[in-house]
C-alpha cells in the first residue's frame, strides 16, 4: 500500500502531463479540466503518505550494476516537502485556470507545470543519490522552459538560459559530491552515507560538504549566485509561486538538512553555511527595499527569507529552518498568486502603476494583506512563529553579530512589505483601469493559502514529532505547540523583534516621500537592484565568453593548407609529449 | 570451413551495394525513382538478420575469427557495437532520405554508397590487423568523401570534398609510416604478434604518435579538426548523420585497434588522451557557441563529443580497467543517436525550408524561429536531440557522460577529479548554444522562411520519432544495452593486456 | 664513414616525406597538390619495403606495398575528380582561392 502512494504521487502528475500534451491545442477546456484534475489527484496521494512515513525503503527499482538502485523513501522530510509541491501545485494549477485563459500553448504549460510537480516528489523521496540528482536536473529544466514560456519576449529568454546555466553550474557541485560518495563507499544510497560517513577521509568530507553547498547555493538563489531568481521572474505568475517562491528554491535547503548530520562537523561548514545566509538575507532585503517592479520585489524577497533558512541551518536549528521553509512556502507562494491575480487585472507589474488598489480588489487586499502580515513576521500569521524561532536560535546560540545581522534583515522585511503594501493598495490610483477582482478559480486558490498561512504555525507539535520519528540520523528537538508558544512569550529576543519589526514598520507608513521613489538615491538604488556588482560580474563573464569564442573561429580560416599546418602541428605537439614522458 | 554468423554482416552490404546501384539504375524505369532505397531498406533488413545471429553466436562465445586469404577477422565486442550503430543509422539514414534525394540525379550511387559505408564500417569493426585496418579505414574514407561531395555540380560541397580528402589522405599517409616502424621493430603485422613481440622503447613511441595524429585526423582531434565542419555541413543531412554519428567515431575504433598492442605498457596514453578530450571540448564549444548555421553548429558539437568519449577512454588507460571504456563507448552509442537524430531533425527542415523549394542555402538558426507551429514533430524531436546532446536528463546523453564522470572519480586522483569537473563544467557551456535554438524552435511567431515552407512528409518524420522514442528510453532504462557497451568496454581493455 | 644502403634508403624516405610536406604546404595548384600527396604516399611504400627487408618479411611488406599503390591510385583518381569538377564549377584550381567555408 505504501509503495503505491509514493509511485502515485509521482506518476499520476507525470501521466497528467502526458494526457494534457497529448490533447493537443485547440482543447483548452479539457485541458485545464484535466490538468486541475491530475493535480488535484496528485495531492490527494501526496497526503495520503502521511499515513504511510517510515525511514525504509519503500520503492526499489533496480537500474543495472552502474547505476545502482532507484530507492523511494518517504520519511517525513520528504514526505513534507512532497505535500508542499502537490499541494502548492494544485492550487497554482486551479489558480491557472483563469490566469491563463486564451493563452497559447496551453498543453506545453500544463504539461511541463505537471512534470515538475512529479520531479519534485521523486527530487524529495528519492533516497538515491543518482535519482536525486536526475529529479534535481528536471526540475531545473522545466524551470527553464517555463521562464521561458513566452519565447518570443528577448528577455523572458535571457532569464531562461540564465536560470538553467547558473542552477547547472551549482549541480556540478552536487554531481561531482555525489560521485565522491559514491567512489568512497561504493554506493549510491543516502542512508548508507549517512550512516558509515566517519569512515570517508577528512578532506573527501570536507570537498563533499562545500560541494552540496555550491549546488545549494545556486538552485535556492542564495549569494552569491542569487542572480537568476529575479531574472526568473518573467514566467508566469503561478510557475513564479509555484517553482520560484514554493518549492524548487527550497531544494537547496532541502539538500543542506539531508545531509546536515553528515557535514554538521566539517571543519568551517557550519559557518560558511551561516554567512551565506545571512549576507543573503540582508541583500536580498535590501533589494527588495528598492524594487519597483512587483514579482521582482517579492523574488528578492524570496532569496532574503531562503536566506534565513539557510542561516539556521547553520546556527544548527534545523527544525527551525523547515518550520520556516513550510510556512514560507504558503505565504509565499500566497502573496505571487495575490501579485499575479493583480498583474491579470491591470496589465502591468509596476508597483509606481498601481496603487489605490484597497477598494479597488477587495478580495484580493485582504489575501495579499494575510500574505504580508506573514512575511512581516506579525504575530497570528505564520511567519512570525518560525522567524521568531529563528532569532531566538540566533539570540542563544550565535554570534552577536549574526543575531544583530539578521535581526537588521527582520527589520528590512517590515519595511519593505510595508512599503509594498502602500505602493500597491494605498495611495493615490494609478492610471489603470480594472474591472474585476480576482476571478472564481484564484480566488479558491487564495482563500485556501490565506487559511493555509494564518493557521500552519499550529501544526509544529505534530510537525516536529514526526520529523523526529522517521529521521533516524538527525538529532532534533521535539517542539509541540504549546511549548513553542510559551517559550516565544516569554523570551525576550521576541519582544526586541516585535519592535523592530514594528518600528520599521513605521517608519514606512508615516514616512511622507513627496515622489514615491526619491529621486535624489537614484544612483544607489541602481546599483543595488543591479545586484550590489553581481550582475555586472555575470555580463563580464558572459561578454568575455563571448569575445572567445569569436576569437576561436577565427583559427577556422578555410584555407587548405592553414589546416595541414594544423595537422604537423599536432604532431610536433605529440612528438613533444612523447619525449617528454621518456625522460 | 562454415563462415562464422558475422561474416555475413559484412558480406550482404559489400555485395548488395553494387546490386543496389544495379537495381536502382536499370529499374527506375520500371519502378520509379523509389526503387534504389527500397533495395538498400532490404540489404539493411538482410544484414539485420546477419546481425542478430551474430549477437547471439557472441553471447554463447565471445570471440569468433575468420581467415581467408591474408585477411583475417573477428568479432568481439567493439565489432558488435559498431556494427550496431553503423547499421541503426544506415537504416534510419536510408528511410529517411526518400524525398531529400528524390530529384537529384544519380541517387542509386547515394544509395548504393551507404550500404557500402556501413559494410565497409563493420568490415572495419572485425579486423584484426594493423594494414587491414587501414585498408577498411581507406575505403571507408574514400566512400565518404564521395558522399561528402555528392552535390558534385554545387561548388561548396566540392571544396569541402576536396579539403577533406587532402587533410585525410595527409593523415593516412602517417598510418602507413606508423605501420612501417611497427613491421621493422616487431616483423609482423598482426595484432595478437605485435603485442608478443613487443619491445618498449623510442620507435614505438614514435609509432604510437603517429597512430595518434593520423587516425585522429579522421576522429576530429583538435586541431586536426579543421575538414569537419565544412564536410558535414555541406553533405546531403543524411550523410552528416552519418559522418557525425558513426563515420568519425569509426576512426576513433581504428585508432583504438592499432595502438592496443603497443600502449599497454606506456604511462604516457592515459594523460594523452584526456587532453585531447579536453582540448576537443574545449575547442568545439567555443566554436559552436559563436555559430549562426545549425549544421555547422552540430558539426562543431561532434567535435565535443568526441572529447567525452576520449575521457572516458583516457580514464581506462590510466587506471587500466574497463569502467571509463564503458563509459565512452556508451557515449559512442548515444552520440550516434542523439547526433544522428539531431541532423536527420535539421534536414527535415532544411528540406521543407529551403530544398524543396529549389534554393540551395544553408539553414540558419535564425531560419527556425517558430518552427514548432508548423512542424511541431520535427521540432521537438530536434529539441530533444538537443537537450540530450546538452546532457539533460531524462535522455540518452546524461547517462554515459554520468558513466564517464564515475569512472573519473573511482580513482580518487584528485587531478582527475578536476578532470571530472571540467568536462561538467563544458557539457553546462554547451547549453549556451543548444538551448536558445530551442527557445527559437518555440517562439510563437514564425519566421519568413517558415511560413513559406512546404508541409513535411510522414516519411522523414518517422525516423525521428523513433529515433528520439529511442534516446528517451535509453535515458530511462540505460541497462538495457549495458551487456553490449559491457562487453565492448571488456574488449578493450582485454585488447590492451594490461 | 661507409654509408650502408640501409641508410641510403632511408634517407631516401625522409627526402621524399620532407618534400612532399613542403610541397603540401607551398602548392597553389591543386593537381601539384595530388602528386604531391603521391610523393609521401610512395615514401611511405619505400619506407614499408625496407622494415620488410629489414627483417625477413620482405614477402608481407611487398604485398602490402603493392595494396597501398592500388589504394592511393583510387583516392588519386577521386582526388583528380574533384579537381577536375572544381575546374569546370569554379574555373579555378587555385586551392587559395577554394576558402567559402571558414568560421
Amino acid at each position: 500500500m505504501a509503495s503505491l502512494w509514493v509511485i502515485l504521487t509521482i506518476a499520476l502528475p507525470w501521466l497528467g502531463g502526458l494526457v494534457v500534451w497529448l490533447l493537443g491545442e485547440g482543447r483548452s477546456k479539457v485541458q485545464h479540466f484535466m490538468a486541475v484534475g491530475f493535480s488535484v489527484a496528485s495531492a490527494v496521494a501526496g497526503l495520503m503518505l502521511l499515513t504511510v512515513i517510515t525511514d525504509e525503503v519503500i520503492v526499489s527499482i533496480p537500474m543495472g550494476t552502474l547505476f545502482g538502485e532507484f530507492t523511494f523513501i518517504p520519511d517525513m522530510l520528504g514526505v513534507f516537502l512532497a505535500i508542499v509541491a502537490t499541494a502548492i501545485g494544485s492550487l497554482a494549477v486551479i489558480f491557472s485556470v483563469d490566469y491563463m485563459r486564451g493563452e497559447a500553448g496551453l498543453g506545453r504549460y500544463y504539461s511541463l507545470v505537471l512534470l515538475f510537480i512529479g520531479a519534485m516528489v521523486g527530487l524529495v523521496l528519492s533516497g538515491s543519490l543518482l535519482a536525486l540528482f536526475l529529479f534535481w536536473e528536471i526540475t531545473a529544466f522545466c524551470s527553464y522552459v517555463l521562464i521561458s514560456f513566452h519565447n518570443d519576449d528577448e528577455k523572458a529568454v535571457r532569464g531562461g538560459i540564465k536560470a538553467l546555466v547558473i542552477t547547472q553550474l551549482g549541480g556540478i557541485g552536487l554531481l561531482v559530491g555525489a560521485l565522491a560518495i559514491e567512489s568512497q563507499i561504493g554506493t549510491y544510497q543516502i542512508s548508507d552515507f549517512l550512516s558509515r560517513f566517519q569512515e570517508l577521509p577528512q578532506n573527501v568530507l570536507i570537498f563533499i560538504a562545500f560541494t552540496f553547498l555550491a549546488a545549494a547555493v545556486a538552485k535556492s538563489a542564495q549569494v552569491p549566485l542569487q542572480t537568476w531568481l529575479p531574472d526568473a521572474m518573467e514566467a508566469p505568475t503561478p510557475v513564479s509561486a509555484l517553482i520560484h517562491a514554493a518549492t524548487m528554491v527550497n531544494a537547496g535547503v532541502y539538500l543542506l538538512v539531508r545531509f546536515y548530520p553528515a557535514f554538521e562537523g566539517v571543519q568551517g561548514w557550519k559557518s560558511a553555511v551561516l554567512v551565506v545566509g545571512l549576507l543573503s538575507a540582508l541583500i536580498g532585503g535590501l533589494q527588495a527595499c528598492f524594487a519597483s517592479d512587483l514579482k521582482r520585489a517579492l523574488a528578492y524577497s524570496t532569496v532574503s527569507q531562503l536566506g534565513f533558512m539557510v542561516f539556521a541551518i547553520g546556527l544548527g536549528a534545523v527544525f527551525a529552518s523547515q518550520f520556516h521553509l513550510l510556512n514560507h512556502s504558503i505565504f509565499k507562494a500566497l502573496l505571487f498568486l495575490c501579485a499575479g491575480s493583480i498583474i491579470h487585472a491591470l496589465g502591468t507589474r509596476d508597483m509606481r502603476a498601481m496603487g489605490g488598489l484597497r477598494t479597488r480588489m477587495p478580495f484580493t487586499f485582504l489575501t495579499f494583506l494575510i500574505g504580508a502580515l506573514a512575511l512581516a513576521g506579525i504575530p497570528i500569521a505564520n511567519g512570525f512563529f518560525s522567524k521568531e524561532l529563528i532569532l531566538e536560535h540566533a539570540f542563544h546560540n550565535g554570534p552577536a553579530w549574526a543575531y544583530l545581522g539578521i535581526l537588521l534583515a527582520t527589520g528590512m522585511t517590515a519595511l519593505y512589505v510595508v512599503r509594498m503594501l502602500r505602493l500597491v493598495f494605498f495611495g493615490q490610483p494609478g492610471a489603470y483601469s480594472i474591472h474585476v477582482d480576482s476571478q472564481r478559480a484564484m480566488k479558491v486558490s487564495l482563500s485556501v493559502l490565506a487559511f493555509g498561512a494564518l493557521t500552519s504555525w499550529l501544526l509544529a507539535g505534530q510537525f516536529s514529532s514526526s520529523l523526529l520519528a522517521s529521521l533516524p540520523y538527525q538529532t532534533w528537538v521535539d517542539l509541540s505547540t504549546v511549548e513553542m508558544l510559551s517559550e516565544l512569550i516569554a523570551a525576550p529576543g521576541t519582544w526586541i523583534t516585535l519592535i523592530v519589526i514594528a518600528a520599521s514598520a513605521g517608519v514606512w507608513l508615516f514616512w511622507k516621500t513627496r515622489d514615491r521613489e526619491g529621486q535624489r538615491i537614484q544612483p544607489v538604488s541602481d546599483f543595488i537592484l543591479a545586484g550590489l556588482g553581481f550582475e555586472h560580474l555575470n555580463h563580464a563573464i558572459v561578454r568575455g565568453v563571448r569575445a572567445l569564442s569569436n576569437a576561436a573561429t577565427l583559427t577556422q580560416t578555410g584555407q587548405l593548407q592553414w589546416n595541414l599546418v594544423g595537422l604537423i602541428a599536432a604532431l610536433f605537439l605529440a612528438l613533444s609529449m612523447a619525449v617528454w614522458s621518456m625522460t | 570451413m562454415i563462415a562464422p554468423a558475422f561474416i555475413w554482416m559484412i558480406v550482404i552490404p559489400l555485395l548488395g551495394a553494387p546490386l543496389v546501384y544495379l537495381v536502382g539504375h536499370s529499374g527506375r524505369r520500371f519502378w520509379g525513382d523509389r526503387v534504389s532505397r527500397y533495395a538498400a531498406l532490404l540489404v539493411f533488413g538482410a544484414t539485420w538478420v546477419a546481425f542478430v545471429r551474430a549477437a547471439q553466436a557472441a553471447s554463447m562465445e565471445p570471440t569468433a575469427d575468420f581467415t581467408w586469404g591474408g585477411m583475417s577477422l573477428a568479432l568481439d565486442g567493439i565489432s558488435l557495437l559498431l556494427a550496431f550503430v553503423a547499421l541503426l543509422l544506415g537504416t534510419f539514414v536510408a528511410s529517411f532520405s526518400g524525398e531529400y534525394i528524390t530529384g537529384e540525379a544519380g541517387q542509386e550511387k547515394f544509395y548504393a554508397m551507404l550500404v557500402a559505408i556501413v559494410g565497409v564500417m563493420i568490415g572495419l569493426g572485425c579486423a584484426t590487423d594493423l594494414f587491414n585496418i587501414w585498408i577498411w579505414f581507406e575505403a571507408m574514407a574514400v566512400t565518404s568523401y564521395l558522399l561528402v561531395a555528392y552535390y558534385h555540380t554545387r561548388a561548396l560541397s566540392l571544396e569541402a570534398g576536396f579539403k577533406y580528402l587532402m587533410q585525410s589522405a595527409a593523415g593516412s599517409v602517417l598510418v602507413l609510416f606508423a605501420i612501417g616502424i611497427v613491421l621493422s621493430q616487431t616483423g609482423t603485422l598482426t595484432l595478437a604478434e605485435i603485442r608478443s613481440q613487443f619491445t618498449a622503447g623510442a620507435p614505438m613511441l614514435l609509432a604510437g604518435v603517429l597512430f595518434l595524429v593520423g587516425y585522429g585526423v579522421k576522429s576530429a582531434l583538435v586541431p586536426l579538426h579543421t575538414w569537419l565542419p565544412d564536410a558535414h555541413s555541406q553533405a546531403p543531412s543524411g550523410i552528416s548523420a552519418m559522418l557525425s554519428g558513426v563515420v568519425i567515431e569509426a576512426g576513433l575504433v581504428a585508432l583504438l585497434r592499432s595502438i592496443a598492442p603497443i600502449a599497454a605498457q606506456m604511462t604516457f596514453w592515459g594523460p594523452l588522451l584526456i587532453t585531447c578530450g579536453l582540448l576537443n571540448m574545449i575547442g568545439g564549444n567555443l566554436m559552436a557557441y559563436a555559430q549562426t548555421q545549425v549544421k555547422r553548429m552540430l558539426a562543431y558539437s561532434s567535435i565535443t563529443h568526441v572529447g567525452y568519449m576520449l575521457v572516458g577512454l583516457g580514464v581506462t588507460f590510466l587506471l587500466r580497467e574497463s569502467s571509463g571504456a564503458q563509459g565512452g563507448l556508451f557515449h559512442l552509442l548515444n552520440h550516434g543517436l542523439m547526433k544522428g537524430l539531431a541532423f536527420l531533425a535539421a534536414g527535415a527542415l532544411l528540406y521543407t525550408l529551403h530544398s524543396a523549394s529549389g534554393d540551395h542555402k544553408p539553414l540558419m538558426i535564425a531560419d527556425l524561429a517558430g518552427g514548432a507551429r508548423r512542424y511541431p514533430l520535427a521540432a521537438l524531436c530536434l529539441s530533444l536531440a538537443l537537450l540530450s546532446l546538452a546532457g539533460l536528463p531524462p535522455f540518452a546523453g546524461f547517462m554515459s557522460k554520468w558513466l564517464i564522470f564515475k569512472a573519473g572519480f573511482a580513482s580518487g586522483d584528485p587531478l582527475l577529479w578536476i578532470v571530472v569537473a571540467l568536462v561538467a563544467l563544458n557539457s553546462v557551456f554547451s547549453l549556451a548554444y543548444y538551448a536558445p535554438v530551442v527557445n527559437l524552435l518555440y517562439r510563437r511567431k514564425p519566421s519568413k522562411v517558415v511560413l513559406e515552407g512546404r508541409p513535411l512528409p510522414w516519411s522523414m518524420v518517422t525516423p525521428l520519432v523513433i529515433l528520439s522514442l529511442a534516446i528517451i528510453a535509453l535515458g530511462i532504462w540505460p541497462d538495457m544495452i549495458g551487456w553490449m557497451t559491457h562487453s565492448a568496454g571488456e574488449a578493450l581493455v582485454a585488447g590492451f593486456h594490461f | 664513414m661507409i654509408i650502408s644502403p640501409l641508410t641510403i634508403s632511408l634517407l631516401v624516405v625522409c627526402g621524399l616525406t620532407g618534400l612532399g610536406f613542403y610541397g603540401l604546404l607551398v602548392t597553389r595548384n591543386m593537381i601539384k597538390l595530388i602528386m604531391m600527396l603521391q610523393i609521401i604516399v610512395k615514401a611511405a611504400v619505400l619506407g614499408i619495403v625496407i622494415a620488410g627487408q629489414g627483417n625477413g618479411q620482405l614477402n608481407l611488406s611487398q604485398n602490402v606495398a603493392i595494396t597501398i599503390i592500388v589504394v592511393d591510385t583510387i583516392v588519386a583518381v577521386v582526388a583528380l575528380a574533384f579537381a577536375i569538377q572544381i575546374r569546370r564549377q569554379m574555373g579555378t584550381l587555385d586551392i587559395r582561392e577554394l576558402a567559402s567555408l571558414r568560421g
